[in-house]
């Protein structure tokens, strides 16, 4: 057993020697793989930071419900009574047009120009849904309850445009799911390709140890601790893509965050995605390997 | 050591490559293979090799019917059997040491013991001190010797070597053929492939002589 550790340990080694042996070579396969790799894991960076910021919007969702005009105080803060008895509503809040009003002459700066109108605004009722109930579909049968009551004018669900961005979230993973797909597939094959030139290379070399009795495993190792760190390689050259680019932008994002009020921070590749992504690379690295050697060492057959 | 029985290969051209060959090879004999270019020895030796398979007759080895060794027990069955090649195919871009322990780091030798090895075989051939050289910079001798080297490294009981003094001059090939007499000489089973008669002459030892494919005489070399 230990002597099979050290044989491993051993072509590891030589391996790594090889790579090292063709810097120009190694470093372009390992640059390809690398920006195969980032491509789809930038955008789950992305997509998991954009998560974060709607994330935070998630729990404000509010539906405001405009009363007719005919409803007046008392029956509005009545009727607010029973919302809030309502399933999944956490809150409801009665704002009647006086305050509306008053709150619409501080923010807009039209000042004493507004009291020379009649009130024009409706009673407003706030609407603040069970945070655990905020699936979209709980959140549509509650708007249908509203609007059926006879004192309601509209509702309006300010949490539609989060679904909306959630549905766009929902496409760019989907389209990043099929971009690994296709990319992963991209990396077996440079793989593929750079060790079936290495096969070639080496044909003399294979031909010989056939002859003397090495066995086929004996043969792929090297080609497949080549491949798996060619992928290894590749995956950290994506990592720090990814770093690269995040601390590009960190700072942009941060100004804007707190234009918004917000200390919102970009947010990388935590420890257990890095890993994957590392893992994932030497894998593929050793599936391609695999696959090309498989099939171009039964070829070379000493005469 | 070696049993062929009413061998027989055709090659998938069509070509008759050995036809209907028998012959014995006992255990620590030492039997030349002559015969014209074209006439089979090169097959034959593939065939002991498995680099090809027979198309009809056995072909026992070692006490062993080659016929029975699967695919994957070729590799095993390789190394018993030490081949030295016409152009030694050594690998360049290894040093000399590394050349004569591949048989050992493929078969898994314990690395201890690789070493000492290595430096036996490599003084039995006379190189113990080009063990750090690269093969490009030895002479075409020394190079065919660190061939035999790596064919003896692992002590196989059988030795097949094919023209292994093609490429050399007399004195160089007497030095090689004495060589593997030597090995010879200490229990391995020798099997030459070559059209070098003054050395069959030299050595005196058993012929065989393939003429066309088929086995045309088999006895002491003709004065």
């Amino acid at each position: 057993m230990r002597n099979y550790l050290l044989r491993h340990a051993q072509v590891f080694f030589y391996s790594l020697g090889q790579l090292a042996r063709s810097p120009f070579a190694s470093l372009m396969t390992i640059a390809v793989i690398g920006v195969a790799l980032a491509l789809p894991s930038g955008l789950y960076v992305l997509i998991d930071n954009v998560q974060r910021v709607s994330g935070g919007i998630d729990s404000s969702a509010r539906i405001s419900v405009f009363l007719k005009k005919s409803v007046n105080d008392s029956h509005a803060e009545h009727w607010t009574e029973r919302v809030r008895k309502i399933p999944g509503v956490a809150k409801a809040e009665y704002i009647p047009p006086k305050e509306a009003l008053a709150e619409f002459k501080r923010l807009s700066g039209f000042g004493s120009a507004i009291d020379t109108l009649d009130n024009p605004l409706p009673g407003v009722v706030l609407v603040t849904p069970v945070l655990a109930d905020a699936d979209a579909e709980a959140l549509t049968a509650l708007v249908e309850r509203l609007k059926k009551s006879s004192e309601v004018d509209i509702v309006q669900l300010d949490f539609e445009w989060v679904q909306r961005l959630n549905a766009l979230l929902e496409i760019t993973r989907r389209a990043a799911t099929l971009l690994a797909v296709v990319l992963a597939a991209s990396v077996l094959l440079i793989i593929g390709n750079t060790i079936r030139l290495a096969v070639y290379n080496r044909r003399d070399e294979i031909e010989v140890i056939k002859l003397i009795g090495g066995t086929g495993a004996f043969i792929r190792r090297p080609f497949l601790y080549s491949g798996a760190l060619q992928g290894l390689f590749g995956a950290l050259a994506a990592w720090l893509l990814i770093q690269l680019s995040l601390s590009v932008v960190a700072g942009p994002v941060a100004d804007l965050a707190l234009l918004y009020g917000s200390d919102f921070r970009v947010k990388g590749l935590d420890f257990r995605a890095a890993v994957a992504l590392l893992a994932t690379g030497a894998l593929l690295g050793w599936l391609g390997s695999r696959l090309a050697v498989g099939r171009h060492l039964s070829e070379i057959e000493p005469s | 050591m070696i049993r062929f029985d009413r061998v027989s290969k055709r090659y998938e051209s069509g070509h008759d490559a050995l036809m209907q060959v028998s012959f014995d090879i006992a255990d620590e004999e030492m039997v030349f293979l002559t015969g014209h270019s074209g006439a089979g020895k090169s097959t034959l030796l593939k065939l002991i090799a498995l680099i090809e398979r027979p198309t009809r007759g056995s072909i026992l080895v070692n006490d062993r019917n080659t016929a029975k060794i699967g695919r994957f027990r070729v590799p095993y069955y390789r190394r018993e059997i030490g081949i030295v090649f016409q152009n030694n195919r050594l690998l360049m871009d290894r040093t000399v040491f590394d050349n004569v322990a591949l048989p050992l780091v493929v078969s898994g030798c314990e690395h201890r013991e690789l070493g000492r090895r290595v430096r036996a075989a490599l003084d039995k051939v006379g190189l113990l001190k080009k063990e750090r050289d690269y093969p490009i910079t030895l002479s075409g001798g020394e190079q065919q010797r660190v061939g035999i080297a790596r064919a003896v490294v692992n002590k196989p009981p059988l030795l097949v070597a094919d023209e292994p003094t093609g490429n050399l001059d007399d004195t160089l090939s007497t030095e090689i053929m004495d060589l593997l007499a030597d090995f010879n000489h200490h229990g391995v089973t020798v099997l030459i492939a070559t059209h070098d008669l003054r050395q069959v002459q030299r050595l005196g030892r058993r012929v065989l002589e393939l003429h066309n494919g088929q086995l045309d005489y088999d006895g002491a070399p003709a004065p």
